[in-house]
Order: C-alpha cells, then structure tokens, then sequence
C-alpha cells in the first residue's frame, strides 16, 4: 500500500518535471497578445488563434515543417540502408578490425560540428550542392552513420546464425540471406535505430543553419530560431511553431515508445 | 575466405564513401586549417602556414581559458543531475503498475523536442518580466522578479536546467533498459541472503547498472562538451562570456569574425578532450565487463 | 455502334489529357519565363510601409519583375552571420541585401559587397548625409547605398516630467538625479528610471559608446590604429554606468535586453527614460501597440559635465551582392528605394528618419515629424563605430569588456580595460599592413 502510495508520488513528479515546462509553453501559444505580455503572467489562456494564424501565414510554418519532413526523411532512409548493409558486414564477416572500425566511427562522432561545418561547407560549395536538399542530407547521413552502425551492428550480433547458416547452405546469397531472414528479424532494432536518426535530423539545427540559407528550403529548427520581429520577441508566434511542430514528434513517440524502450534495451546494454 | 573480405567490402563501401567524404576529410580539413592563419575578411592576408601558433594562442588566451572553465563546469555539473534524475525516472518506470506505459510516453517527451525548441520555451521560462520561473517564486510581487539570463551567476545555471531538463529522460531510458536486462532471480536470491531494499539497490542493481551507466555517461559527455545550440538561442554566449561554452566561441571565430584557422584550432582542442575523456571512460567499461555478473 | 461510341470517347479522353498536359506545362513555362525575379534580403517590418509598398510600387513600375523579400532575423548581430554565411556560400539567389552601417568595410575588404561607384556618382552622394556616406566608403570606393539613418536618442515621458516639475535633462549626472526622484514620489514598484541595450551583443557598444564619447573618450585612435579604451575619461564613463545607472535607476535585467525588450518596457508606461534609435517613435506614439501614446519626448542624449551630446550612428543601407547574376536590376531596384519620392514616402509613413538631406528642409516632411528638425544637427554629428574590416573581432572584444564590468560590479576596470586594449591592438595590427588600394 504505502509502496504503491510512493510510485504515485514519484510518478506525478516525474510527470510534472517532463510536461509542466511544454504545457507553458504550449498554452502560451494560444493566450492574446494581451495576456501574452501580462504581469503577473496568466495561466490558462482564452482561446485565441491570432498565433497560430500568423505563424502559420506570415511565417511560412507549413513550409518548414514540409521541408523538415523531406530532408529527415531521406536522411533517414538512406542511413539505415546503407548503415544496415554495413553493420551485417560488420556483425557476421569476422574481419579482424570490426572493432577499430566501430571505435573509430565513435571518435568520428565526437568530433564538435561547429568545426567540421566549415570543410564539409566548402565541399558542398565544390560539389554546387549548398542551398540544395541533397547536400544536406548528404551531410546528415555521414553525421548519422556512426550511430546507426554501431546500434545496428549490436543488433545482428545478437541474431543467431542458425537460420542464415541453413538458408546459405541452401543457396542463398549472402545479401539475400541478408536481406530475407536478418532484416526481418531485426526489425525492432533497426526501427529503433532510424527513429533514433529521425529524432536527431529533425532536431539538428548547426548545419541546417550553414547549409540552406534559402527560406523556401529552410528546416523547422532554422525557422523557429531565426524566427524575426523587429519591435517585440515575437513569443506567441515562437510558441505557436513549436508545439506545432512538436505535436507529431510527440504523437510518434507515444505510438511507439514501447518499441523504442525494447529497442534501446538490447542494444545499450550488449552493446 | 578473401572471398569474403572482398564482400564485406563490398557491403561497407557505401558507408565508408560517405564517412571518408562528410566526416575523414572535414575533420582532417580542420586539422590542416588549425596549422593556417586564415582570415575571411582579410583576403589580402593570404592563408599563411603558421605552425603551432593558433595552438600556443589559444593555450595562452583568457577568454579560451574561460571558455573552457565554463564548458567543463556545465559537463560537471549536468552530468551527475542527469544520471541522477535518469536513475530516479527509472527505477519508478521498472515498477510496474498501471499507466506505467503513459508514464514512459511522457517522458519521453522532453527529448523528442527539437532543442531548439525547448531552448525558445526555457528562454520564455526565464523571462525577466512574463516567465513562469518568476511567476513561482513570487507571484504576483514584480519588483522582486530576477532576470536568470542577465546574471552572470544564474545564466549557466539556466542553460543547465534547460538541458537537463531535455537529457534526463534520455538517460533514463538508457538505465531502464539496464534494469530489465537483470534477472529477476537475482534480486530472489539477495532478498533470500536477508539484504534489505537498500543493499539490494547498492549491491547487485547497481554493480549490474554499470555498463549502461557508463554508455549514458560516454555519450552525454560527448555531447555536453559540444553544446551549441542552447547558448546560441538562449544567451548568444553572454552576459559577460558567463555562457560562452567553446563551441559558441569557436563558432563565433569562425563564423562571426571568420577567423577560420583559430577557430580550427578551437575546435580540435574541444575534439582532443573528448576523445581522452572517451578513452578514460572505455577503460572503465571495459574493466567493469570483464568482472561479470556478480554472484 | 458501340464499340464506336467507346472508341470515340476512349479518343476523346486522351485528346482532353493531352490537353490538360499541354496547358499544364505551358503555364510552369509561362511563370519560368516572364518573370525575372530579384532577391532581396532584410528584416521583416512591422509597417507595410517600409518594404511591402514600396516593392508593390516598384513591380508596378518595372513590369515582368518580381521582387522575392527574404525575411531574416532582427537582431544585426545574427543577420549579419545569416547573410555573411549567404555571401561565403558564393549564393547567386541573393540581388539586393541590407547592411547595418558597421558592416560595409568588412564586406568591401572580403570581397563580398560590389562596389557601386559606376551607377552611384559622387555628385549623386553628395545629395545624402555626409556621415553614413562615409560609413559606406572603403579605400575610395561606395560600396552601399544609404537608406535611413539611425542615431540614439533619448526618449522621455513628458507627462510624468511635467507632472514633477522637472525639465528635460542635460547631463547625465542630471538625468540620474531626475529619475531618482520621480521614483522615489511617483511610488511605482514596476516603474523604473532607464531602459536601454546592455546584453552582450552589438547594440552593447552602441549604448557605451555613446557614454564613453559624450565624456570626451574615445574607442579608438583611427589613425594610429590603436585602442583608446583605457583612456581615463573612458573608463570614468563606463565606472559611471556600471555604480549610477544598472541596478539602481536601470534594473538589473536590462543586461540581456536587446531593442525589442528595452523598447517593450518603456511602452508598457515602466520606464522613465529610455535610449533607442528614431524608430521607437512611431513606436511609442501608436496607441495600438503603446500605453504612453502621446504622453512622450524625444531629445538628444545627454552628456557629461564638460563634454557633449554623442549619438551612435546606425543604419541601413543597401548593397549589391558580388555574386548577383542581375547586377543592374538590383541597381534599378536600389536606385528606386533610396530615390528622393520614395525616402520621403517611407519617412512620412514610418517615421524612420531619412538618408537624404533635403528631406530635412521638406515643408511635408517636416510637418509631420518636426522633430526632424532639431534632430538634423544629431544625425550629422552622429559618430561611426570603428570603420574597418576587422570590425567584428574588435566590437567581440569591446562587448565581452563593457557586459564583464556592468554585469559583475566587483571586476576591477582599469584591468579589464587594459586587457581589451590590448587585444583590439592585437586585431588593429592586422590591417595595419593592408596593401594600397
């Protein structure tokens, strides 16, 4: 009794901590302009669309989030493909130096963004593809690539080799075996991965800013960010876009946060 | 068997084009840079060899001192409240009770933010005049309302919030993914042995929690030492540098004053104390992996 | 009979899809090739008079052209790293740019700004105020055009001025004085004395220029090319602002405001005085956005005892992009917005004070805003920040100086001055050598 008392003391603060700040905001979103500046600061707003609107008309909302949706996409697609093919070389091929490779991918990755920004901007500008979705995504699939392999990597590991070792011996080719007995079996875990690389694309923000000056080419993140207004802080708007644009990450998380939980359970701890 | 090798070559090509062109060649492109004085706007300058100058610069330049004081301050800090508030999250999550599915919904919320975003809603939090923050400390009373992103002193401890706030819940699932991977019998055989709920926790969660424990702490190190786009939105590195973390002013040598060759070197100096830092914690892991489970 | 029907309209259909395909891409060719079209990039305006009309009016004149406005950020600090990353991406989308008036020897010296002597002759430049021409010159070349003009200003509330018998003031020392006791009788908790820009970014040197200079300091020495910031009466100004004015008349949180914020507490009716640029006028006088409308003064700023009134001077001027493929439509569009019937149309319309000097001696003009008038010998005598290419690193330095000694009141000054002397010298070094032009 007092235990089952304590989890639901725990888990309202635990509840509060996470949606109190977002709930601000959020309600912020829909107070008038009037409100918006009152002091002491009102909590529950009358329900005003003016932010909402000029977000959305003056703003170019539905342009960022459209772009957002095309560059995460593609970026994630294309990753885990081609992180997938690579950590099954990885996981079943034996080669002696998997695991140099996987820590030099980790040190990759550590590396701050804001200095290889200038090199891979200048390579994009070599290549012509600044100010194009490509050269983005171009940028985020190698920014996601260390990532995606190793969970991948950890994953097809934990495949046992049995079936595959059978479906070889029946003819198959390695990639068929591949790509008809591994894939399907990891599928959580390679779920797991592309949306860990989703998440992080939506959420960048460096090289979305240095790449794509072009406002009809701009992500979410840049737009909210760069969000003008040369008399006030324009912070019902600001609030407007974000929980816009937050409303279908949060929808995606709570579809499927179970098969994102078992997901980083087998790979944060094997791996 | 070359067979073989030649097929997983194969099967890794793609990936290794990708990694050699946006990641080997910029970071080594940054490496080259770091050894240059280049500077954008004084094209007539020439981009001139200078050795190991940005590197005796920067070891000798106060506000790169400060810099990094202040991003090793935030690691430190943030580090031990994310563990912390992650472990709490996720020994309540392993309970099970009812809603707990709700529950992880819910936390998961904060990471799923794009932290530009969070930062915009921390920035509106902290309002001086219009926030939350000073609507819970004292009400309606104004005159008394602080300005958290003003103060030299309570600026970082903002950022900290904000991005606490946002990596806690990460950690969390991290952790809570460790504590279902331990077997039931175990915590039967300790309860059996007398332990009390206490010296279970100390003695058999959390020697098994070590490895996830030290994945968390590896990866939001990594992350903590490069933060950027907090202090971009939230402060722009100010009030006097209080939150100028190296990222923010190697961005601001590179991008601002285009001073491209320091700013390189600001940015490897930030690339070689993770990588030690990383090499530090491996270790660890790996110690900790060879002792086994624990019986 | 049938099968003919079917045939007949089987035919039928595909003549109306390849119809249908036709018009289609007949019209994609339509809107690729009528239209030229001109990128023009800039902050977004609160009055439709400033940018919007003034396109609108330009389209109209120069029909098949069509003006594309790229909205960036307020702020000049983050605008100019937008439209320098733009100019350092080599971007032929972008014609016609905005520049604040510390940026354009930066630009000319990277090679980013086309210079725009052949279309902008000297007896033309001659028609414009002498100061921001002269921000917009580099080694004998114009490389913008200007557009307005700002210098700061200090507003005042009349009513609560009057209602205390208390006049305009002169001096700062003065101006300090007069807040105090308005304070101490109008007894307003949410009423302070001054609201001005102190958070660490461009606005920051502005603000403590204007302090430093009206003590008979000086950031810099243009010709010896070294820092003056550690000058006795500079460091009287700053030590000034740091133990009067933040924390005592200014609350402590104007050290993380920008225009907007300072702007939003003097129209809310809390503050008494407030520092800004000419825009905050019309601001200030719109009952729609302002509680004070009506109720404000504007003057000069004030100065210390033995020196004289200093305003920053601001401002935006329009350049052309090197990289632009439509140089000559972007000088048309140019041309057009900084002409003398547009200026006077977007002086009248947003009060923002104009480029041009005629404009000063315009009945129209005049009035409407008279306060042009008195501010005429402001906005000539208005002072640039440092002109030169390496403007960036020295205003870095500058605002990690003054935001480290307002912000933390036990920093020794004298020190910090010293340190950030020597490092602008450092910068300044650099250009010394610069080649002839």
């Amino acid at each position: 009794m007092k235990r089952t008392a304590m989890m639901a003391i725990f888990s309202l603060g635990i509840a509060v901590y996470c949606l109190v700040p977002y709930l601000w905001f959020a309600l912020t979103s829909w107070k008038s302009p009037a409100e918006l500046t009152a002091i002491p600061p009102q909590l529950i707003p009358s329900f005003h669309w003016d932010f909402y609107r000029s977000a959305l008309e003056e703003r170019g909302l539905l342009r960022y989030i459209a772009n957002s949706i095309i560059v995460a996409g593609a970026a994630t697609g294309i990753t885990i493909a081609i992180g997938a093919v690579a950590a099954y070389a990885l996981a079943r091929f034996q080669l002696p130096w998997t695991n140099a490779y996987l820590l030099l991918l980790l040190a990759i990755s550590m590396f701050p963004q804001i200095a290889i920004a200038g090199p891979v901007w200048s390579l994009l500008n070599h290549l012509d593809w600044l100010n194009t979705y490509r050269g983005l995504v171009a940028a985020y699939i190698a920014l996601s690539l260390p990532l995606a392999t190793l969970i991948l990597t950890t994953f097809f590991r934990e495949v046992p080799h049995e079936i595959e070792e059978a479906a070889l011996i029946d003819g198959c080719s390695r990639f068929q075996a591949f790509y008809k007995i591994v894939l399907p079996i990891s599928a959580p875990g390679i779920f797991t991965a592309a949306l860990l690389v989703f998440i992080y694309t939506w959420n960048e923000f460096f090289f979305a800013l240095i790449v794509l000056t072009d406002p009809n080419l701009q992500t979410l993140p840049v737009g909210i960010a760069l969000f003008p207004g040369e008399y006030t802080m324009p912070w019902g708007e600001i609030a407007a876009a974000s929980t816009l644009a937050t409303l279908p990450l949060i929808a995606l998380t709570l579809l499927f946060q179970r098969g994102i939980v078992r997901g980083l359970a087998a790979g944060a701890v094997k791996g | 068997m070359r067979s073989s090798h030649r097929l997983a070559l194969l099967f890794l090509l793609p990936s290794l084009i990708f990694v050699s062109l946006f990641a080997f060649y910029p970071i080594f492109e940054s490496f080259r840079l770091s050894f240059y004085r280049s500077i954008l706007t004084l094209p007539w300058l020439g981009q001139k060899m200078v050795g190991w100058e940005n590197y005796t610069d920067l070891w000798t330049d106060p506000v790169a001192a400060e810099s990094l004081r202040t991003t090793l301050f935030f690691v430190v800090t943030t580090i031990p409240l994310e563990l912390s508030f992650g472990l709490g999250m996720a020994l309540v999550m392993n309970e099970v009770f009812r809603g707990r599915g709700l529950l992880r919904a819910v936390i998961l919320i904060p990471w799923a933010i794009p932290t530009v975003v969070s930062s915009q809603m921390w920035r509106f939090i902290f309002n001086d005049r219009y926030g939350l923050f000073n609507f819970l400390l004292f009400g309606g009373d104004a005159s008394r309302y602080l300005a958290p992103l003003a103060d030299p002193t309570l600026a970082p401890l903002a950022i900290i919030v904000a991005e606490v706030w946002k990596t806690a819940p990460f950690v969390a699932l991290i952790v809570l993914a460790g504590l279902q991977s331990i077997p039931d019998e175990v915590y039967e055989a300790a309860s059996i042995d007398g332990a009390t709920s206490w010296q279970q926790f100390r003695y058999v969660t959390l020697p098994l929690l070590r490895p996830a424990l030290l994945l968390a702490l590896l990866f939001r190190t990594i992350d903590a030492l490069r933060v950027f786009d907090l202090v971009y939105v939230m402060t722009q590195g100010g009030p006097a540098d209080a939150t100028n973390v190296l990222s923010f002013y190697g961005y601001k040598k590179i991008f601002a004053e285009g001073m491209v060759g320091y700013g390189s070197a600001i940015a490897v100096g930030v690339f070689l104390i993770s990588l030690i830092l990383s090499l530090v914690y491996l270790r660890i892991l790996k110690s900790s992996r060879l002792e086994g489970i624990p019986r | 009979m049938n099968s003919l029907v079917v045939k007949a309209g089987r035919c039928h259909a595909r003549n109306l899809c390849r119809l249908t395909a036709l018009i289609f891409l007949c019209s994609l060719g339509h809107s690729f090739a009528a239209e030229t079209q001109l990128r023009f990039v800039t902050w977004k305006s609160e009055t439709a008079q400033l940018w919007d009309q003034p396109i609108a009016d330009f389209e109209k004149q120069n029909p098949g052209v069509k003006v594309i406005r790229e909205i960036g950020p307020q702020s000049s600090t983050q605008l100019h790293d937008l439209i320098t990353q733009k100019l350092k991406n080599r971007d032929t989308e972008m014609d016609v740019f905005v520049m604040d008036v510390i940026w354009p020897a930066e630009f000319a010296s990277a090679g980013w700004a086309l210079p725009l002597d052949r279309f902008f002759a000297l007896a033309e430049q001659k028609q414009f105020l002498d100061a921001p021409i002269q921000a917009n010159r580099y080694r004998g070349q114009i490389f913008g055009v200007p557009l307005f003009v700002d210098a700061g200003l200090l507003y005042y509330r009349k009513d609560l001025l009057e209602k205390y018998g208390v006049p305009p003031p002169r001096t700062w020392p003065e101006l300090v004085e007069e807040a105090k006791t308005i304070l101490a009788q109008e007894k307003d908790p949410q009423l302070v004395g001054f609201s001005g820009q102190f958070k660490q970014y461009e606005g920051l040197v502005c603000n403590m220029m204007e302090f430093v200079l009206s003590n008979g300091g000086n950031l810099w020495n243009e010709k010896q090319l070294v820092s003056t910031l550690n000058q006795p009466r500079a460091l009287e100004a700053v030590r000034f602002v740091r133990d009067r004015i933040i924390g005592q008349i200014a609350h402590r949180g104007v050290l993380a405001y920008e225009e907007p914020e300072s702007l939003v507490l003097f129209t809310e009716g809390r503050a008494i005085f407030h520092r800004n640029w000419p825009y905050a006028w019309n601001v200030a006088n719109d009952s729609q956005r302002s509680k004070i409308a009506g109720k404000i003064g504007m003057m000069p700023l004030p100065y210390f005892p033995g020196g004289k009134g200093v305003a920053a001077l601001g401002g935006w001027q329009l350049a052309i992009s090197r990289f632009s493929k439509k140089s000559e439509l972007a000088w048309r569009f140019v041309a057009f917005m900084t002409g003398h019937a547009m200026q006077k149309r977007i002086t009248l319309s947003t009060g923002r004070a104009p480029a041009r000097a005629a404009l000063y001696n315009d009945r129209e003009v005049l009035d409407q805003l008279p306060q042009l008038k008195s501010l005429w010998e402001t906005f000539k005598q208005a002072v640039p920040r440092p002109t030169t290419p390496v403007y960036v690193p020295l205003s870095n330095i500058m605002q990690r100086y003054f935001s480290s000694v307002l912000a933390l009141p036990d920093t020794n000054i004298d020190k910090r001055a010293a340190l950030a002397a020597r490092d602008m010298d450092r910068v300044l070094d650099l250009v010394r050598e610069a080649p002839a032009p």
